[in-house]
């Protein structure tokens, strides 16, 4: 009976919401997309293929981090050998750049299958080890192997598109970059409406009921994590062919990895745009404090301690801790219905309206002081 | 084909290198025990406390072993507080993950703060005995390493006796074995595991001071040593000291024998090599109980 009468109604703020979502959507989409004809100079336009990079980079560490919890400190090591192999590909197979791009990519997805099989047959801890290994194993490879990958001295990409000047070069990767944001965020977005991300969901809450209700967990951590590396590892790639020019130090850092995983955090990991909006808020103050401070060990200091406070304080990320703020002040903030009669609840449901609820309360509390 | 004498000086280094890696591994061990944390920042707190050794013994003059009069209480109250003030206030549903972040930031912290303070130069300490060393069965043995392998066996052996034969030993052993049961038998376990994580950082302490004797420290080192000391944790199966002390010996032993033949850098991936073998063909790691089936 309630719920019928409830229908109607949750029917027609799904559809306002999704107008709003929608709305929102091709807004962001529009400012995205013509922020390179804004830019004052195409100084900016790094500072977005930045945030950009740091954007995809994030969304693809959120595949394994926000569906399953499990949480890759080693991230970097795909972006940097999806860069890596790109580099190589072009330059000693004499690849055409974008055929490299992918062919790095199913490199990379393949060699994901047996670090995913060592890392995820035993839980988390052992999981974070892996990842972590792996980058300082590969950081190890790529330097000594100087003969191969150019070693400490760099690898140098040559462009894919050599007749262009310069802007038009950062403008062509601004959008390329967006693009891949884009089918990222959409594969995402996929995967969390499905019934293999709701089987992944479900690892995150609780592996062991996952487990016995018969999801087929190792299969599904191992296929997002696949899935996870080689959007990373397109990434990658992708910024190789943009910056052209790549070192071990740099693509193989531990750091790297940690910049992904805050900014996911930060953003907050259960949600879509999360990881996005992370990368916005650290890409930003990244490059800023390159200009205004240089580098100084202190950005170590900074990455630090900000870490520390997300997972201390707001582990769930802003949005989540945002929403919260904003419930607080919207509803009456009533956890429990003890001191409510059953009349005025069904009054309440009735209406909905937040207004006669603090109305109802109000009159409540006056009630019991008199 | 190296000759057998090289052969022997390897495996004589190797054994001493071991020591250092067990006792190290015996902290991050600790910690895995009372809290299921993997401790990340583990390896930072050992740089940290070389260059605490290598600064007090630039200013002062002092040797570098009496700085673990300082540091080694120092770091045991740090750690305390760590185990008190930051990593029981995290979720207990996502603690494994995210004491590994919270840790992880720690290690940056502390890695960025000695840059800051100390500039990322190589430092490294020049004493007395610096170059003294001995021959023995035609295999010769630096006096700093004996005695960086001298320490980190009697920390080892304190650590044993501690554990093995003392009421609070006892407490600790059954709040890593089984924490409710140990708080049904009135062990104030929540103090007992800040004790152990500050016990575990104390090992840190030893480790770093050894350290700072033979070795040339710069800010950034501790990534090159957490990696091969995870390594030997989950080799020994996660939670098992004796099997952290035999994993670090072996593979300290053969990093050893490796670098005859390939270079120092190359030599290290065997650390790497033997962790996804581990996991790959025997997760529990090879000496873990119980616990390490799971983690």
């Amino acid at each position: 009976m309630r719920k019928g009468s409830e229908l109607p109604l949750r029917a027609g703020r799904l559809r306002t919401s999704t107008l709003l979502h929608v709305g929102a959507l091709l807004a962001g989409v529009a400012v995205a997309l013509s922020f390179p004809s804004m830019a004052p100079s195409p100084y900016e336009i790094t500072v977005g293929i930045a945030i950009l990079n740091y954007a995809v980079l994030s969304t693809s560490w959120n595949f394994v981090g926000g569906f399953t919890g499990y949480i890759s400190l080693g991230h970097g090591a795909f972006a940097g050998l999806g860069a890596y192999g790109t580099g190589l590909l072009v330059t000693k197979a004499e690849l055409p750049p974008f055929a490299a791009l992918f062919v790095a990519a199913a490199l990379v997805a393949a060699l994901a299958v047996p670090v995913g099989y060592a890392a995820l047959r035993v839980r988390g801890a052992s999981f974070v080890i892996v990842s972590i290994a792996l980058v300082l194993i590969l950081l190890l490879v790529f330097q000594s192997w100087a003969s191969f990958t150019g070693g400490s001295r760099g690898l140098v990409v040559p462009r894919p598109f050599p007749g262009m000047l310069r802007s038009e070069h950062h403008r062509t990767f601004y959008f390329l970059f967006a693009a891949l944001l884009g089918v990222a965020l959409l594969t995402w977005w996929i995967i969390d409406r499905s019934r293999f991300g709701m089987g992944l969901k479900a690892i995150r809450e609780d592996e062991d009921k996952a487990q016995s209700l018969g999801t087929p967990i190792f299969a599904y951590k191992l296929v997002v994590f696949v899935v996870s590396a080689t959007f990373t590892s397109l990434a990658g790639g992708l910024y190789a062919l943009w910056f052209g020019d790549l070192d071990p130090v740099f693509q193989f850092s531990i750091l790297s990895g940690a910049y992904m995983v805050l900014m996911a955090l930060l953003g907050g990991v259960r949600h879509l745009y999360g990881p996005l909006l992370g990368a916005l808020i650290v890409g930003y103050a990244l490059e800023y404090s390159k200009v205004e401070y240089g580098d100084t060990p202190l950005h170590l200091v900074v990455a630090g301690l900000l870490l520390g406070v997300v997972v201390m304080f707001m582990p769930d990320g802003v949005i989540p801790a945002a929403t919260a703020l904003l419930a607080r002040f919207r509803t009456s903030g009533e956890t429990s219905i003890r001191e409510v009669t059953a009349a005025e609840l069904k009054e309440r449901h009735g209406q909905g309206n937040g207004t006669d609820e603090s109305e109802v309360r109000n009159s409540e509390r006056s009630g019991s002081g008199g | 084909m190296p000759s057998t004498s090289l052969i022997f000086q390897s495996i004589v280094l190797g054994v001493l290198l071991g020591g250092l890696y067990a006792l190290l591994a015996a902290g991050l061990t600790l910690y895995f025990g009372v809290m299921r944390v993997v401790m990340i920042a583990h390896s930072a707190f050992l740089i940290l406390a070389a260059y605490l050794a290598w600064y007090a013994h630039r200013e002062t003059g002092i040797d570098p072993l009496l700085t673990l009069v300082a540091t080694v209480p120092l770091f045991f109250v740090a750690g305390v507080a760590m185990q008190r003030l930051l990593l029981t206030r995290l979720r207990p549903a996502t603690l494994t993950m995210m004491s590994v972040l919270l840790t992880f930031s720690v290690a940056l912290t502390i890695e960025g703060l000695l840059g800051y303070a100390f500039s990322g130069t190589q430092r490294r300490i020049r004493l007395g005995y610096s170059s003294a060393g001995f021959e023995f069965l035609g295999a010769r043995i630096a006096a700093v390493k004996l005695i960086a392998f001298g320490m980190a066996a009697l920390a080892l052996l304190g650590l044993y006796v501690l554990m093995k034969h003392s009421r609070f030993g006892q407490a600790l052993r059954a709040t890593i074995q089984q924490r409710e049961a140990a708080q049904l038998l009135g062990i104030d376990t929540d103090r007992i595991a800040g004790y152990g994580f500050g016990l575990g950082l104390a090992t840190a302490a030893v480790g770093g001071t050894a350290l700072a004797l033979d070795t040339t420290i710069y800010p950034s080192l501790h990534w090159h040593w957490i990696g091969p000391l995870m390594a030997i944790i989950v080799v020994g199966g996660l939670g098992s000291v004796p099997g952290a002390a035999i994993a670090a010996m072996t593979l300290g032993m053969l990093q050893s024998l490796l670098q005859l033949e390939l270079s120092t850098t190359w030599a290290q991936t065997v650390f790497y090599v033997a962790l996804f073998a581990t996991l790959a063909f025997r997760p529990q790691g090879f000496f873990g109980g119980r616990l390490a089936q799971r983690f």
